[in-house]
């Protein structure tokens, strides 16, 4: 009765988390030129429209450079920074696991404001995409590291021991032992960096150069109401894409749980 | 009890003055042994008391801080664990678990450079001797406890090490099981010939397996011999209260004669203790004197008198089906001694607050420092 | 210590360092393009007392507090019901159905709520083809009220992990031992299922509050005037009036404001309840 009353809230609460999600659809195959109510007629029109815009292009180029290079760039220091942590102790590690996961709280516009003032203030630097990528890199390890924790840490240590005990130099045994059970961590890591990055604005409206990232320049489409449904076409792309990174995210999530023949506890994080 | 009268064989392990330091933490102090070819040999005591880290340096896993390891006559310093003959088999058995049992079993022929029959064949001859048979293509996170305990020693023994290093490898298994797979292991052992190197913390299990046992405590060996002198003979109260249970009495020894210490022991009265049984330099003074509960006796009605005996009280009783603890008072003590019983059909279980006569055999009294 | 190296050097190069920088930065003046490196309290005297600067902070740490509120008090609930009710082989996809959203673009997400809550909006014309209003209503957009709700959504399932996570590590028997003691459903929850919850409840807390207090697409979009919030105007000092060295006063002002605020927060947290993280 109790669990009742607590299951129709859930569900309550899972409408409000999609109703924006579940009208973006909704005004992407919508006639008319306003995003309200009550809706026109259906139309393809606008991701018609998408590809005939050049600067449009360019943005998703950028963008998926920069997410692919940041989601490499941030799993490889996340598998360091994992692995140090679960495995070994060393001096000050709180402290220093703490500023490497400290982007995880702090405010983004902050990171942006002070990667500006050292890039552009201090060095004199253009703003390019590797700014963009540094900044993207520095804000994904932390998720990366979350996701990677618990891959190493369900590692038994023994297990790489028995395989150099059998005769493995410590090289081959990461690579026929370690690598396999962390592999679907890494692809998370990979997974969801990737899509951070992709999906980032603050940071990359402060630094990025001449070449805007997608949300950069879908902020500047929000501000001409006639390109509004061009907006909605886009965002149901992005979407429809991040469901399908995710799900597949999770699809290896659950593997890499179920290869290390654990039971199935949680999600992301 | 697994007492073997083998002749003396030579040394495969070789330790001297051996010493670990982990920082401030003095994990091993000076331990120098050595362990016989073939034969089981079991490290035994409490957590903590520095076993699992001997197994270990043994393997190859953690430095030496100090002294010396020899293997074969080889110096193991500076030799990586991949390239030591001895094999483990590991407490959490450590099982693959992305890859099948034949695959497991099969791990270390990678780098043997024999052909795929070849190694198919050796895969199928490890599994049938640990009675696994046929289960070549099960996964490896499918399988009970005691399966994987059969595939960590199936994939132990493929490279026919020199030595096999076992650590607490029935710990996680329930007592059946644990009690079924001592047995196997011994006969395993037997049949390998391998040398043994057993790392527990259970006396019992120690006790049933090993041809040697060295007890240790705080990262020294305390003692060094077969399971019935360990029982029979400990060298220290320690020693004696790890393995099984002793009743310790105080006494006053009273110098020696013909070889035997003459001890006055409270509520046993003079008594003579063998030689081998007390420490040299014992001679005169407090000692404490042990005696285990099944060298002691109650005597029931009818039983006829013996030339030891001394009387008390029955201050509790634990029965177990087939035998039952006694704790009695004797009489002037105020301390209580156990006394384990055969429940035979025409003997009566006390009740507590009975008054009773006990007897002993006086060969079995050990004398301590006290 | 070797292998974390290359990851801590990352982060020295790039936060610690920058982090210094604009706290050096903000003793700075600037005057069009040139910068002026005489130390000077100038931003931070300015800061403190200009009075839209003021109300900007203050204004972001009320919207901030009201958010955190609101979005943990909905999201306790919710983890509540997926660690207590939802049988064990489907709480992954539960919890994979609260994060789906968040992983989807920020941009659009809050050009929706705008959509959602306009003038002209999914709720107006609801409320008006229902007949309860006649008029579209007009306090949920452009105001505090459009930014608390917007950001109580894209932060929903930051509160909602950590408190899942705490319910989950309670010992089941614990809860039937209170049960087993005598004690009733709502109190077995309050003096037992709570407290234990309660790191749980602080992790939502600060994950929720410390973020939000920067953010700066949901006013912008949102917040109208009255809407604004400190990371608009340090986005005006850098971007527009190029006055950087005031924009990394107003930021520095903004974090130690934030991190006295959170340490107070898990300070009385001990201090009352006894929490430990």
């Amino acid at each position: 009765m109790k669990g009742r009353g607590l299951r129709i809230y859930a569900l309550a609460y899972l409408v409000f988390l999609y109703a924006p999600i579940a009208l973006l659809p909704l005004f992407a195959f919508n006639e008319s030129t306003i995003i309200a109510f009550p809706l026109k007629g259906f139309t393809t029109h606008w991701f018609a429209e998408l590809s005939t815009i050049e600067a449009l292009h360019g943005a998703v180029w950028t963008s998926l450079s920069i997410a692919v290079t940041s989601a490499l760039l941030a799993t490889v220091l996340g598998i360091c920074a994992a692995r140090a942590a679960t495995r070994y102790r060393f001096p000050f590690k709180p402290g220093i696991m703490g500023l490497i996961m400290l982007p995880l709280v702090l405010p983004e516009i902050i990171v942006a404001v002070s990667l500006l003032v050292v890039v552009v203030q201090l060095f004199g630097l253009n703003l390019s995409r590797w700014t963009v990528i540094a900044a993207h890199t520095l804000i994904c390890t932390p998720f990366c590291i979350a996701i990677l924790n618990s891959s190493f840490g369900n590692l038994d240590a023994s297990l790489e021991e028995a395989a150099v005990d059998l005769g493995e130099t410590p090289a081959s045994t990461f690579r026929l032992i370690t690598l396999p059970l962390v592999m679907p961590g890494i692809i998370s890591s990979l997974l969801i960096s990737f899509t951070i990055s992709l999906d980032e604005f603050i940071i990359a409206f402060f630094l990025t150069g001449t070449e805007p990232t997608l949300p950069v320049y879908i902020w500047g489409l929000l501000r001409f109401p006639q390109r509004l449904p061009v907006v909605m076409a886009l965002g149901t792309i992005l979407v429809a894409l991040s469901i399908c990174l995710l799900v597949v995210a999770e699809y290896f999530r659950r593997r890499g749980v179920a290869r290390a023949g654990q039971e199935d506890h949680g999600g992301f994080l | 009890m697994n007492i073997s009268h083998q002749p003396a064989r030579r040394a495969i392990i070789e330790l001297r003055d051996i010493e670990k330091h982990y920082g401030a933490y003095h994990a091993l102090r000076g331990v120098s042994f050595d362990i016989r070819e073939g034969e089981f040999f079991s490290l035994l005591g409490p957590s903590g008391c520095g076993k699992t880290t001997l197994l270990r340096t043994i393997a190859g896993f953690e430095d030496l801080s100090s002294g010396t390891l020899t293997l074969d006559g080889r110096d193991m310093e500076g030799v990586p664990a991949n390239k030591r003959p001895t094999n483990m088999v590991f407490q959490s058995y450590a099982i693959f678990p992305h890859l099948s049992v034949a695959e497991n079993v099969g791990f270390g022929l990678r780098r043997s450079g024999k052909l795929r029959e070849e190694k198919a064949k050796l895969v199928g001859e490890a599994l049938e001797m640990v009675g696994l048979s046929g289960y070549d293509a099960r996964a490896a996170h499918a399988l009970s406890g005691g399966q994987r305990q059969r595939v960590a020693l199936a994939r132990a023994l493929i490279l026919k090490p020199r030595v096999l290093l076992l650590d607490e490898p029935l710990s996680a298994l329930d007592k059946k099981m644990r009690e079924q797979m001592q047995v196997e292991l011994m006969r395993l052992q037997r049949h390998v010939g391998i040398t043994f190197i057993l790392v527990t913390h259970d006396q019992e299990e120690a006790l049933i397996m090993s041809d040697r046992i060295a007890v240790m405590f705080d990262g020294s060996i305390e003692q060094l011999d077969e399971p019935e002198v360990l029982y029979r003979r400990p060298n220290s109260k320690r020693v004696a209260q790890f393995i099984g249970v002793m009743n310790f009495l105080p006494g006053e020894a009273q110098g020696l004669s013909g070889g035997r210490l003459a001890v006055d022991v409270a509520g046993l009265g003079r008594a003579e203790i063998e030689p081998g049984q007390f420490s040299p330099d014992l001679d005169h003074g407090a000692v404490s004197v042990g005696i285990r509960p099944e060298t002691m006796s109650l005597l029931f009605e009818g039983e006829a008198d013996r030339a030891r005996v001394a009387s008390g009280t029955v201050r509790e009783v634990v029965y177990y089906g087939d035998m039952t603890y006694y704790e009695i008072v004797l009489d002037g003590l105020d301390s209580h001694v156990t006394i384990s019983m055969k429940n035979l059909v025409d003997r009566p279980v006390l009740d507590v607050g009975a008054r009773t006569r006990v007897t002993w055999d006086a060969r079995a009294l050990v004398a301590f420092a006290a | 210590m070797l292998l974390v190296s290359p990851t801590l050097i990352y982060a020295v190069a790039l936060l610690a360092v920058p982090l210094a920088a604009i706290l050096v930065f903000s003793f700075w003046s600037q005057d069009f393009l040139t910068v002026d490196t005489t130390p000077t309290l100038k931003n931070y005297r300015e800061a403190l007392t200009e009075p839209l600067y003021r109300l900007l902070l203050i204004r972001s740490i009320l919207i901030s507090g009201a958010v955190t509120l609101v979005t943990v008090l909905l999201a306790f609930p919710i983890a509540y019901y997926v660690s207590f009710h939802v049988p064990a082989r489907r709480k992954s996809l539960w919890i994979f159905l609260i994060t789906i959203p968040f992983w989807t673009s920020y941009l659009v997400r809050v050009f929706l709520w705008k959509v959602i809550l306009g003038f002209n909006g999914v709720v107006n014309s609801g409320l008006m083809a229902l007949g309860i209003i006649d008029d579209p209503v007009t306090f949920i957009l452009y105001n505090a009220n459009a930014v608390v709700i917007t950001l109580a959504h894209a932060f929903a399932p930051f509160a909602i992990l950590p408190i899942f996570v705490a319910l989950e590590k309670i010992d089941r028997s614990l809860l039937e031992a209170s049960r087993d003691l005598g004690e009733g459903h709502v109190v077995t929850f309050l003096r037992v299922t709570l407290p234990l919850a309660m790191p749980g409840v602080v992790a939502a807390v600060l994950i929720v509050f410390i973020p939000t207090v920067g953010d700066y697409v949901t006013p912008e979009l949102v917040g109208g005037p009255g809407g604004t919030m400190i990371a608009n105007m340090i986005q005006t000092q850098f971007l527009k009036i190029n006055n950087a060295p005031m924009g990394a006063a107003l930021a520095v002002i903004a974090m130690a404001v934030v991190t006295v605020i959170a340490l107070a927060f898990v300070w009385l947290n001990r201090r009352w309840l006894g929490v430990r993280q």
